[in-house]
């Protein structure tokens, strides 16, 4: 019983971080299925709505606003502006001056970008962690009490819910919206969809705010469940959300959600039952043994040659 | 024939730069090598405060062989890499005695520059066994070493008595050595550890090992590295309710593990260097700091301004500034510092030095156990 209680609670902590994972995929794979590029800059939007959240909450709490979620909310469309504001500015400065090049000139081009966020930060917000507030404690306890006790907090269950409306959300966008059918048409031929009166440079912005707002919804929500920024919060991150969307078949959104929960569930059982040390050798493996074996993913289809 | 006037004109150059050098050596030049950014910058804050107050009071009183100390500084990022960058900086800025640097990783590759280039070096924090443990002639410390500090904090945590200890750190040299000190020390005392494991520096999400601590029931654990981990393991195990004790070593002592762990921090133990700024003899000197508007209690502000005055008192022993004679007039002599008496061993290490075991606050502030 107190075995299975721990593998539970194993599987709750890996699928926590799992889905957060996979908002943050998402704008790995999106971009990818619709410019075919990487954009390595990811992470620190990721990184930067987390701050804008954390300075968001300290303001309010400031001024003695303490409604927990008047706070959240607020906090949330402060991250999802600046983050996404970000995330469409980086694709203006950064990568649309050299799209259609070589495929190599964009992804240095992210490189660069991704270390100038990170420095900036540096100098605007100093290179120490900053904590978050705890601003939601506690949650349900399951088992015993004298032996080993299985716990889902609130801020667990805040992080599962989030990510399930935001992956909905998306979904519904993707297929319903005219934006999101445009958005298919453009990641299937871009010229074919610029020749038939789609503004692809619309669309292709749009996709990179998409991406960049559940990724300050990320932000906020793993900032407040780690408990502390800094400016290097959003490279392991992304290269765990990057190797999630390889993972799971890149350019595909439902391979991105797959990805990401499989990693965060094979991370917390190597620590679990391995040893912490080995979590980021098991990550790893899994993408080169992916790669390998699968080089197209789990759910991702066959790349067919266009003519 | 361009070029050699080019040539002569560089020469003359060189050489009328070389000889002002020599004008201004009469001053010595004191490098102070630690990290004044990055993740543990708070450390580096107190060293070079320490430094600063050291040199500006051995100045007022009159220099060293009546020339006055000036101080070098430099950010090495507590990262080896730089260090070894601001090490050769060190030598071309032609510095013969430098105080620092702060991270033992940082340290040892940096000293084995010094050691060559025939500079004296003297590290106000770093605790690594291993920066004494090579036979350098000219690498002293201000500070105890992971050895002496490992068994203080085991010796402690088996008085208690415990049924099961858990030990974590961070792979580092610093983390990894001080908990392998600590469960060395435990092992002998006879208590259960039951589990030994590292985590990766820079890592935020440590939910799974809290499941592990917690499944393992311990009534102890020791985290051996700095406080931006610990910080966020002890937020994420009072998430968890894991009512095991914690305790780590003085990288996790400062105030910053407040504001990642919060209310979390509350009831740490950590060994730390004894509050040499509550003793009696040095309170002139803390006056000192408090009229500067700087805070004397950090671990390191008064190492620090200890090594300064070790230099200088060393250089005035000798009759010497050859850092050769130095170093042998430290080795052979017996110094009054702040941080108490200070005599050297062969290797470089202080023949005494004792941690204390703390108790940390929620707000920032400590109280001795025993």
């Amino acid at each position: 019983m107190q075995d299975l209680l721990y593998f539970f609670q194993q599987l709750i902590n890996g699928l926590t971080i799992g889905s957060a994972y996979a908002l943050i995929a998402i704008g790995y794979t999106m971009v990818y299925g619709i410019i075919g590029m990487i954009n390595f800059a990811h992470g620190e939007v990721y990184m930067i709505g987390a701050y804008t959240a954390l300075i968001a909450i300290t303001g309010l709490t400031a001024f003695g606003i303490a409604w927990l979620p008047l706070v959240l909310i607020v906090a949330l469309i402060c991250a999802v502006i600046v983050s996404s504001s970000m995330g469409w500015a980086v694709e203006r400065v950064a990568y649309r001056p050299v799209r259609g090049r070589h495929r190599l000139i964009p992804l240095i081009s992210a490189i660069g970008m991704s270390i100038f966020l990170q420095n900036y930060v540096h100098l605007a917000q100093g290179s120490r962690n900053i904590g978050f507030p705890a601003l939601m404690d506690g949650g349900f306890q399951f088992g015993s009490a004298d032996s080993f006790q299985m716990s889902l907090s609130y801020m667990q269950i805040t992080i599962f819910i989030t990510t399930l409306i935001c992956m909905t959300l998306l979904s519904l966008f993707i297929s319903r919206s005219r934006i999101g059918r445009a958005c298919r048409a453009v990641s299937q031929d871009l010229r074919m969809a610029n020749l038939l009166g789609i503004d692809t440079n619309r669309i292709i912005s749009a996709t990179f705010v998409i991406g960049a707002s559940l990724a300050a919804v990320a932000g906020l929500l793993l900032g407040m469940y780690y408990g502390s920024v800094d400016p290097l919060f959003g490279f392991i991150a992304g290269l765990k959300a990057f190797t999630a969307a390889v993972l799971g078949g890149i350019g595909s959104i439902p391979g991105a959600m797959l990805g990401g929960l499989i990693l965060g569930v094979a991370e917390s059982m190597t620590s679990g039952y391995l040893s912490g040390e080995y979590k980021d050798v098991v990550s790893f493996s899994l993408l080169i043994l992916i790669l390998l074996f699968k080089p197209t993913g789990l759910l991702g289809k066959p790349e067919v040659e266009k003519i | 024939m361009k070029t050699s006037v080019k040539k002569i004109v560089t020469a003359v150059g060189a050489s009328v730069a070389l000889m002002s050098a020599g004008q201004a050596a009469a001053d010595i030049k004191v490098g102070i090598a630690g990290p004044m950014t990055g993740p543990v910058a708070q450390y580096g804050d107190m060293q070079f405060s320490g430094v600063r107050m050291a040199i500006d009071q051995i100045n007022k009183a009159g220099g060293v062989m009546g020339e006055k100390l000036v101080a070098v500084e430099m950010d090495d990022v507590c990262d080896p890499k730089q260090a070894v960058t601001v090490a050769n900086r060190m030598v071309n800025e032609g510095v013969q005695y430098v105080v620092g640097h702060l991270c033992s990783s940082s340290t040892q590759p940096a000293s084995d520059i010094y050691e060559d280039e025939g500079i004296l070096m003297i590290t106000p924090a770093s605790t690594s066994p291993e920066v004494t443990g090579r036979g350098y002639e000219l690498v002293f410390r201000t500070i105890g070493l992971d050895s002496m500090q490992g068994p203080v904090a085991g010796n402690y945590i088996a008085a208690q008595k415990p049924e099961r200890v858990a030990i974590v750190h961070d792979k580092q040299q610093y983390g990894e050595g001080i908990a392998t000190a600590v469960r060395d020390t435990l092992k002998d005392a006879g208590v259960d550890i039951a589990m030994f494991e590292g985590i990766t520096a820079g890592d935020k999400d440590f939910s799974s090992l809290v499941t592990k601590i917690k499944q393992a029931n311990v009534d102890y654990v020791y985290y051996g590295g700095y406080h931006p981990e610990l910080g966020l393991i002890l937020r994420q195990a009072r998430q968890s309710d894991v009512d095991a004790k914690f305790m780590g070593p003085e990288g996790v002592g400062n105030k910053d593990i407040n504001t990642i762990a919060g209310e979390a921090a509350e009831g740490l133990l950590v060994t730390l260097p004894p509050s040499f700024d509550q003793k009696a003899e040095n309170q002139q000197l803390i006056k000192a700091f408090n009229e500067k508007g700087e805070d004397p209690s950090g671990p390191f502000v008064l190492t620090s301004y200890a090594a300064v005055q070790l230099v200088a008192d060393g250089i005035e022993q000798a009759q010497s500034k050859d850092p050769y004679d130095v170093a042998k007039a430290l080795r052979s002599g017996s110094f009054q510092t702040p941080i108490g008496t200070v005599q050297y061993d062969k290797a470089g290490d202080m023949k005494s030095f004792e941690f204390v075991v703390y108790e940390w606050h929620s707000d920032g502030s400590k109280t001795p156990m025993n």
